[in-house]
């Protein structure tokens, strides 16, 4: 009996452990099939089409030519190109001097009200972009309530804030500010607060403080909001749409006209993949920073 | 002491003033639409008396009914689909720590790195490619792909604080590792589904970018209507289906958020079964 106990033992172990991988495995396949189909395959298919051509009945079909590759460095695509990576990074600019003292605020001074005030940026801005956007093209029109107010108080006979790029850029951070905000102040939030007193007592001054031991302290948080805020301003359309105009255009604008109104399917494709190459330029670079620190540390 | 906590108290002003000026910038928009969308003159400017006049035109209009229907309904099928395969995900990568697993787990993050527009010009090549008429089926193919990511992401934040030592209890008195599973696993994740359902509905709902680019042309889902309206200008109509939809999306997020919590809560007795671990 002594004998044989360990034995039976070990061998439902084995078999539950088999079992088990089994059950596992079967969870992740399902998702795994779905992603391949819908997701990996579509960017595969759009790789292909980069490389296609239109027929002469305007349809798309593969093929093997740089054609589209080669269009993209035509004169006008390549200002657009420039133009978005300006807007991007102007957005990002201003969503760290924005998102970092909010951020530092509600982390360090908002008290018991940390998370409602959280939860007050949160909510509206995972309600609609869509509206959000249509919001702020409602104040700044012509006959808005920002110019409405101007010509009220006789300040000014009117100025026009659309279709201009402060505009569009206002629209990309009024979008996205909140992925700047969230990183800084979760890093914000875990940063020891008697890291900053011995600072303070240290180095005395609160900017000497601030660049020496909250900044540095909170850096991952920072490049983690950079990148979120980038990824998605790079490729932004309706900003540019309902906020600007045609000489505001970006990279977006010109990838949705190929699509929904030029219909030359394959030169959007390449755009498209133009457009992702930069962002993964961008991400291994992120990625890298993060552990060179990580290794640092 | 005094004199530090004197120090610890000071706020610093810079930083206060950019928050209070942030969220005046952050609601004066909002609350400038919604209030408009009671004015009883078409003036986005002056507001000359209350009137429900815009709400009740929207009440009539039929093909923004069958908007918000279909936008509805797209929402309630992606988030139901998106729950079963994105918990499937969650528990399968929490428990295969292999490194064929590791890359399954950054290929379903990809969509949430990914610009939406790429996503959607990509689906819709997919879906025509492969001779798929656009319709509510392809909106719908598409989102919840998008979406399976958060599922993911909120699920297995709750599955890293639960020991899996309840579900071995359960094994050892005798059930099936699906069992276990169904009856052990599932309810602790309960909280956490909650609030991901809810916050995928409302992302779902609201999304326009993988709408416009994998709907067909009748329904159109209520963002895409509401944006080919917003192209041409600035009306009180508008403001009053804008106002909806904000308060709508408001409500579901602020249910995402607080709801989890409350469950959680309720479940305690469960926590002190695994030891109070969260």
């Amino acid at each position: 009996m002594a004998l044989a106990q360990p034995a039976t033992k070990a061998e439902p172990d084995h078999t539950r452990s088999a079992q088990r991988t089994w059950l596992w495995g079967a969870l992740l396949a399902l998702p795994t099939a779905w992603m391949v189909t819908f997701f990996v395959s579509s960017m595969a298919i759009i790789v292909l089409l980069s490389f296609g051509r239109t027929t002469n009945d305007g349809y798309p079909a593969f093929a093997l030519r740089t054609t589209n590759y080669r269009a993209i460095w035509n004169q006008v695509y390549f200002e657009l190109f420039v133009r978005s990576l300006v807007y991007a990074l102007a957005t990002v600019a201003i969503s760290v001097l924005i998102a970092y003292p909010v951020a530092y605020t509600i982390a360090r001074h908002g008290g018991r009200y940390r998370h409602a005030l959280i939860a007050a940026i949160v909510v509206p801005f995972f309600a609609s972009y869509l509206i959000r956007m249509y919001a702020w093209k409602a104040l700044l029109s012509d006959d808005g309530l920002v110019n409405s107010g101007l010509r009220r108080t006789g300040l000014s006979e009117g100025v026009t804030f659309l279709n201009t790029p402060g505009a569009v850029v206002g629209g990309l951070v009024y979008g996205f500010v909140v992925y700047m905000i969230l990183p800084i102040y979760a890093s914000l939030e875990r940063l020891d607060g008697s890291l900053i007193e011995a600072g303070k007592d240290l180095y005395h001054g609160p900017v000497r403080t601030f660049f020496s031991v909250t900044l540095p302290a909170t850096r991952p948080g920072l490049y983690g909001g950079v990148l979120l805020v980038f990824l998605p301003a790079l490729g932004d359309f309706v900003s540019a749409q309902l906020l600007g105009g045609a000489n505001t255009y970006m990279m977006g604008n010109l990838v949705q006209q190929q699509f929904a109104e030029g219909q030359n399917w394959p030169l959007g494709s390449a755009l498209t993949v133009g457009m992702m190459a930069a962002l993964t330029v961008l991400m291994v670079v992120y990625l890298r920073a993060t552990a060179t620190r990580a290794r640092e540390a | 002491m005094a004199l530090r906590a004197a120090r610890l108290e000071r706020k610093p002003a810079l930083a206060v003033a950019v928050t209070v000026l942030f969220f005046a910038w952050l609601y004066l928009p909002i609350l400038a639409v919604a209030l408009f969308s009671f004015n009883d003159k078409k003036s986005l400017s002056a507001f000359s008396g209350f009137s429900l006049r815009w709400y009740d035109d929207l009440f009539h209009n039929s093909g923004l009914i069958r908007s918000l229907v279909a936008s509805i309904e797209i929402a309630t099928v992606s988030t139901v689909g998106s729950l079963v395969l994105g918990t499937m995900l969650a528990l399968g990568l929490e428990r295969v720590r292999s490194r064929r697993g590791r890359v399954i787990g950054a290929v379903t993050l990809l969509p949430l790195v990914t610009p939406e527009i790429v996503t959607g010009v990509a689906a819709l090549l997919l879906f025509t490619g492969v001779g798929l008429k656009l319709s509510m089926t392809t909106v719908i193919l598409a989102e919840v792909t998008f979406s399976i990511a958060y599922v993911t992401v909120i699920v297995r934040g709750r599955l890293a604080g639960v020991s899996t030592e309840v579900e071995e209890a359960a094994r050892d008195l005798g059930c099936t590792p699906f069992q276990a599973l169904r009856l052990v696993t599932l309810p602790t994740l309960v909280p956490a589904l909650v609030g991901a359902g809810l916050l995928v509905f409302a992302l779902v709902f609201d999304d326009f970018v993988l709408a416009f680019f994998t709907t067909g042309v009748d329904p159109q889902p209520l963002p895409v209507r509401v944006y080919s309206s917003i192209r041409f200008g600035v009306s009180p109509a508008i403001n009053a289906i804008g106002t909806l939809m904000l308060l709508g999306s408001a409500l579901l997020i602020v249910a995402a958020l607080a709801l989890p919590r409350l469950l959680s809560r309720e479940t305690s007795s469960l926590d002190l079964i695994t030891g109070g671990q969260k």
